[in-house]
């Protein structure tokens, strides 16, 4: 947990570690990270069960459509909470603040809100970014498999049970051979996390690298799988180096910035 | 010019504006939000001595164009991308007419491009050929994200867009600089499709097509789209600051280009004055790909590749001969100026702008 997260509740919020929890598993959808982490949000508070998020986005021109998914889920994630039973959120200096804040906050689905603006359907848009964060993480497990020793065969074989987590440290286990330590377990479970909430088998005996249709691959489709999928990964990762830099050079440079939105600053 | 070791290395900035975002010409509330967020871009992945008060941001004017680009900044020719927004500034943020006075001024240092939008439909045509016919436009910089009358914006294979690609083809316009990087709509899609350049470039294979912002952030699709079409480039203006806050990254990106690409369809552009070229070419310069990035994607930043990137081939899709141009730049007013402070040994001071009288 982010010390900025930490801080973002009074101490005496009731249900405060599960809110937490909750929160962290929102996700900006085109950067595959939390929103916690990527510090989109600037307050959070509670007063009899009304709960009251103000965002701080990078930009007041990030895609409406994603703002708005994310907006969605955070209210969904604090309703979910038993002591909480209304959710209000601000998104702050936004050009389609108004908007957004009134369908997110009426629970109207974006299609509707935005009506005018051809809005429709975020499903797609949020299993688009579901398949390429899963691309994205599943890149990162084959780098550290790759740089862990395994060949192409010991990759193409092995199952989801060869995987065991010690600590921080992710080990495998190939055939007849002593466990090897494979860099970091949250990269692994990030990725069998995504397998899990794209319905793709998740059992022991099944496969671990598989494609997104569950086709396990073979050594002859590996490199040019891997070629894409680094593309894919690099693509994910420029958004969120540049919305990064520039969120941190917005709250650094605050004072040159009017903030047009409702929002009150609440002790970070 | 930059000089490495001795050498001469033309320089092209592919992707450059003098734009006007005073309080006086925005247009509230978009106006100044707008201008807000390309300060954001400049402040958050600029070294920070090379970051300048808001004010100065909001509007510079000619005088520190011409110091940044070629008096410190190792321009040779610049590409003026015209941007007008029109419902965000009153006078347009940087339209084909403004630029023109630079253009006028210093006819050797700059490439000025023009625009079209499909939405004007019939009555654009007629525009269109009408800018062509009064200015020395060069190229085109479409915005396919720009507000019009309601609509977020159009696609580049919309029935009209091919109207005016027919009308490019006519005219002899053949590079055309499409802004596919961070946008905002339209919402229903993916914000940031590049399929579109797909099927323009596939039916006009006449036309270049410079993708700038390299597609960021649907590079997978950019790389899938030019590695098909020959006539699909890479600009970098985005891409390229990257090199300062994060250069292992900034290898990455430059290698998957190398990789699909290849070194001759890559297109330097500092995106001026978001950031200034300075800096950007300096790291350039003396960037090397890490060995493991070399290892795994197989390529190379060598010189050679840096100095298509930087002018060659920007020269090449212009007609512009570098040899040449170089000997009508050392003439010219501003490489006048350059020579001189060359020969004092001292620093190049600022250019005295008021001294340049236009062509006629």
């Amino acid at each position: 947990m982010p010390k900025e997260a930490q801080s973002l509740l009074l101490p005496d919020v009731p249900d405060r570690a599960i809110i937490l929890e909750r929160l962290q598993r929102v996700l900006d959808p085109e950067l595959d990270e939390s929103v916690l982490h990527l510090g989109f949000i600037e307050s959070l508070h509670v007063h009899q069960g009304q709960a009251t998020v103000a965002l701080h986005l990078p930009t007041s021109w990030c895609a409406a459509n994603f703002v708005y998914m994310m907006a969605e889920d955070i209210r969904q994630a604090l309703l979910a909470v038993e002591s909480i039973h209304a959710v209000t959120i601000r998104v702050g200096e936004h050009f389609a603040a108004p908007t957004i804040e009134t369908g997110v906050n009426a629970g109207t689905p974006f299609a509707e809100a935005f009506a005018a603006e051809g809005g429709g359907n975020l499903d797609t848009l949020r299993e688009t970014f579901l398949r390429k964060g899963f691309t994205s993480r599943q890149e990162r497990l084959l780098r550290s498999l790759k740089d862990a020793g395994l060949t192409a065969a010991d990759i193409c074989t092995l199952r989801i049970g060869d995987l065991a987590f010690v600590g921080d440290a992710c080990l495998v286990r190939c055939a007849g051979r002593q466990p090897v330590e494979v860099g970091l377990a949250d990269t692994a479970r990030r990725y069998l996390q995504r397998r899990g909430e794209l319905g793709l088998d998740g059992s022991p005996t099944g496969p671990l690298i598989t494609d997104l249709q569950d086709q396990p691959l073979t050594v002859e489709r590996l490199e040019e799988y891997v070629t894409r999928a680094r593309t894919v990964r690099l693509s994910l990762e420029a958004n969120g180096v540049l919305c990064r830099a520039v969120l941190a050079a917005r709250q650094t440079h605050a004072h040159d910035l009017v903030f047009l939105g409702p929002i009150e600053r609440f002790q970070r | 010019m930059y000089t490495h070791n001795g050498q001469d290395i033309f320089v092209v900035d592919g992707h450059m504006h003098l734009w006007d975002a005073s309080p006086e010409n925005q247009i509230p509330p978009h106006g100044k939000n707008w201008i807000d967020c390309f300060y954001a871009y400049h402040s958050g992945l600029s070294p920070a001595d090379a970051k300048w008060p808001y004010e100065k941001f909001c509007q510079y004017g000619e005088a520190a164009l011409i110091d940044d680009l070629f008096v410190h900044g190792y321009v040779d020719v610049g590409i003026l991308n015209s941007t007008y927004l029109y419902e965000f500034y009153k006078n347009g943020f940087n339209s084909h007419e403004q630029n023109n006075a630079l253009k006028a001024k210093y006819p050797d240092r700059f490439l000025l491009n023009g625009s079209f939008d499909p939405r004007a439909e019939e009555a654009g045509l007629e525009e269109f050929r009408h800018m062509v016919e009064q200015y020395p436009i060069a190229g085109l910089k479409l915005y396919t994200a720009e507000w019009r009358q309601g609509s977020r914006g159009w696609r580049l294979n919309d029935p009209w867009a091919y109207k005016y690609f027919e009308l490019c083809q006519e005219l002899g316009i053949t590079n055309i600089h499409v802004h596919k990087g961070p946008t905002v709509y339209p919402l229903s899609r993916d914000a940031f499709d590049v399929h579109d350049v797909d099927y323009a470039a596939t039916d006009f294979p006449t036309l270049n097509f410079i993708v700038e912002h390299i597609g960021l952030p649907r590079l997978e699709d950019f790389c899938w789209i030019a590695t098909q079409e020959k006539n699909v480039y890479a600009g970098l203006a985005v891409a390229m600051p990257f090199i300062h806050p994060r250069p292992r990254y900034f290898a990455e990106i430059m290698a998957n280009l190398l990789f699909w690409l290849g070194p001759d369809k890559i297109l330097f552009g500092s995106d001026y004055a978001i950031w200034t070229p300075k800096w950007q070419i300096e790291k350039l310069m003396a960037f090397e790909l890490p060995d493991d990035i070399r290892q795994e994607y197989g390529v190379d930043l060598t010189l050679e590749t840096k100095q298509k990137i930087l002018g060659e081939n920007a020269a090449r899709l212009y007609g512009i001969d570098p040899a040449i141009h170089r000997e009508k730049l050392r003439r010219d007013a501003i490489g006048v100026h350059l020579a001189a402070a060359t020969a004092d040994q001292a620093g190049a001071e600022a250019f005295p702008v008021a001294s340049v009288q236009e062509h006629a």
